[in-house]
């Protein structure tokens, strides 16, 4: 009970400092890095949901995305519908997406999961190239009115989406439905036999995943005022899951500190910018030698257990 | 009709060497390397690199396959090994974080823009009619030279019995005196080979840039999961199925569409036969 308050105060604490900050910093710039280390918040926390809890690695989380980012442009450039439609309906478009992989992989076991979903996105990213009358090609489709005018506004709304979708998450995840997407994970013969519906499970969170990951995808095209293919890429998938690894797998939360750490650390090497890519991929690769529980959540385990024996 | 014929021959056999390796080192090692499309992209970068410091073709095509495959082991030994212990999974994440790495490492050295690898075979030739140019032939002559003799290799030699026996069953194998480490890592320089092979042959004509290591690894496991995860023969057969089904959707509705093929038949065949045409396990 004492530690679950503990984290509530460490939750809280979060919360405040990034609500702070860009009062604090007044910079726009800054402000800017900010929103899109919390939309890349919002895609890890989703992508953790789904892959952390039951063990099944999406390397396409970039499909559902892309998927959202899209629907959001066409909405509003092409039928001119307001901004605020487009992501309810960028979540419905990420669900279609996440039924159509996930039901004929999700029911088998191995591998073909993670690679249909790589596949999947790369697939999309191509089309997008090819069929550049329709999707811009290339350059994507520009000018999406911006959803919220002022650009602290749409801080604070982003901020409001990523901890609401944590909380869901969090709460989901310590629910029994959490209990049996951990048991999946841990062995699916036996969740099998004991009665449970194991792809059922496993397809409804993908669905649940797909759907957060399609809003972020959707407040990204409303943030940059643009879509282009970057947002199918395998790439953002690998950057996303890097940010998952460092923050600590399964935890939900730990993904959070993994996207606004990597964030950061990039903004601070911004003049390697060409090297951003290559230095998560070695993260990524070093975490999984040296650090396979991640950084963020065992760091704070250990801060709350120490805060604990001192009370 | 006949550039269809043609057409199709050429991808099938690109398909066909990029598939037999993937399938193979998975096969035996149970490693699924979503590096082997990075085998492909270094052999071609390799042989550009190597000819524009003076080398000729030949050699420079030697000497890449053979770093290639001699990556491929590396690769194998310091980074796969360890995380085959742990799952296949963790295999499939070190090996995509290894081809994203190396995806960027030749970005940075040699831009985004598209290289040229030379052409072993400059000439043209006219077949029933229809103008081909040489390097296409001649990579259909060496796909069918190279896979035919790794099929000979395997059915035939005392190491071939080895690999065969590893994968059917690894611990049978292991039990009767077969050293298992080091035929993954002759399988992995075979495979990583075959791949490395496959770019240089097809660098002349299809585009040699940082991100050509993606589209290869994706129709490589639409084939497999055609063919069944595992099977020589199925990927084989796979590979001629799609490389006729992408040039034929080319030739008689648009170029546009031929890329969804692969992505398609790998969700309509997880759909209605998992294990594929050739495969033995159900899932696995």
């Amino acid at each position: 009970m004492f530690t679950h308050r503990i984290d509530l105060a460490g939750a809280a604490v979060f919360v405040a400092v990034m609500a702070l900050l860009p009062m604090l910093l007044d910079n726009s710039y800054l402000t800017g890095v900010l929103t899109v280390a919390i939309i890349y918040a919002i895609w890890a926390v989703s992508w953790d949901f789904m892959s952390g809890l039951t063990g099944r690695e999406n390397f396409g989380h970039a499909l559902f995305i892309g998927a959202g980012a899209y629907t959001a442009g066409f909405m509003n450039t092409v039928w001119g519908i307001s901004g605020w439609w487009a992501i309810p309906s960028a979540m419905v478009v990420a669900s279609l997406f996440a039924l159509v992989v996930g039901f004929p992989t999700l029911r088998l076991k191995g591998p073909y999961f993670a690679l249909a979903m790589l596949s999947a996105s790369a697939i999309m990213e191509r089309l997008m190239l090819i069929f550049w009358e329709y999707t811009g090609g290339e350059e994507g489709i520009n000018g999406i009115e911006p959803l919220i005018f002022s650009q602290l506004g749409f801080y604070y709304f982003a901020l409001a989406v990523l901890v609401v979708c944590t909380a869901v998450l969090v709460l989901l995840a310590r629910s029994n439905w959490g209990l049996i997407l951990r048991a999946i994970r841990g062995d699916e013969a036996t969740c099998q036999a004991a009665g449970l519906n194991v792809t059922w499970y496993k397809i409804a969170s993908l669905v649940i995943s797909a759907a957060i990951a399609g809003a972020g995808g959707a407040m990204y095209a409303q943030y940059q005022l643009q879509v282009s293919p970057q947002v199918f890429t395998v790439v953002l998938s690998i950057t996303v899951i890097t940010m998952v690894y460092v923050g600590g797998m399964s935890s939900i939360w730990g993904p959070v500190g993994g996207a606004i750490l990597l964030v950061m650390l990039t903004e601070l090497l911004r003049d390697f910018g060409e090297w951003r890519l290559l230095i998560y991929s070695v993260t990524l690769i070093l975490i999984l030698f040296y650090l396979p529980q991640g950084l963020v959540a065992p760091t704070w385990n250990r801060l709350k257990a120490r805060l604990g024996g001192s009370a | 009709m006949v550039e269809i014929l043609i057409q199709g021959a050429v991808s099938s056999a690109i398909y066909a060497m990029l598939a037999v390796g993937f399938t193979l080192i998975f096969g035996v090692a149970r490693i699924l390397n979503l590096a082997h499309g990075s085998f492909y992209a270094l052999g071609a970068y390799g042989t550009y690199v190597l000819t524009t410091l003076g080398l000729p073709l030949v050699p420079a095509a030697l000497v890449s396959i053979a770093f290639v495959a001699l990556f491929g082991v590396v690769m194998e030994r310091v980074l796969v090994r360890p995380m085959r212990r742990k799952s296949l999974l963790a295999v499939l994440m070190i090996t995509l974080a290894v081809a994203l790495a190396i995806e960027q490492v030749l970005f940075l050295t040699f831009g985004s823009e598209y290289r040229n690898v030379p052409s072993m075979v400059t000439a043209k030739y006219e077949l029933f009619g229809v103008g081909i140019a040489g390097q296409r032939l001649f990579t259909v002559i060496s796909a069918i030279v190279l896979i035919g003799a790794l099929w000979l290799f395997i059915q035939h030699t005392r190491l071939g019995s080895a690999i065969l026996a590893i994968s059917q069953d690894p611990d049978a194998a292991q039990y009767m005196g077969i050293p298992s480490d080091r035929i993954f890592a002759l399988v992995m320089a075979m495979s990583a080979a075959l791949a490395a092979a496959a770019g240089i042959l097809a660098g002349p004509f299809l585009t040699v840039q940082p991100t050509m290591w993606l589209l290869p690894i994706i129709k490589a496991f639409a084939i497999v999961v055609v063919g069944g995860l595992g099977s020589i023969p199925g990927s084989i057969l796979a590979a001629l199925m799609l490389g006729y089904a992408e040039t034929i959707v080319a030739y008689t509705i648009s170029s546009g569409w031929t890329e969804i093929i692969s992505v398609l038949a790998t969700l309509l065949m997880l759909i209605f036969r998992p294990a594929g045409m050739f495969g033995k396990r159900a899932a696995f």
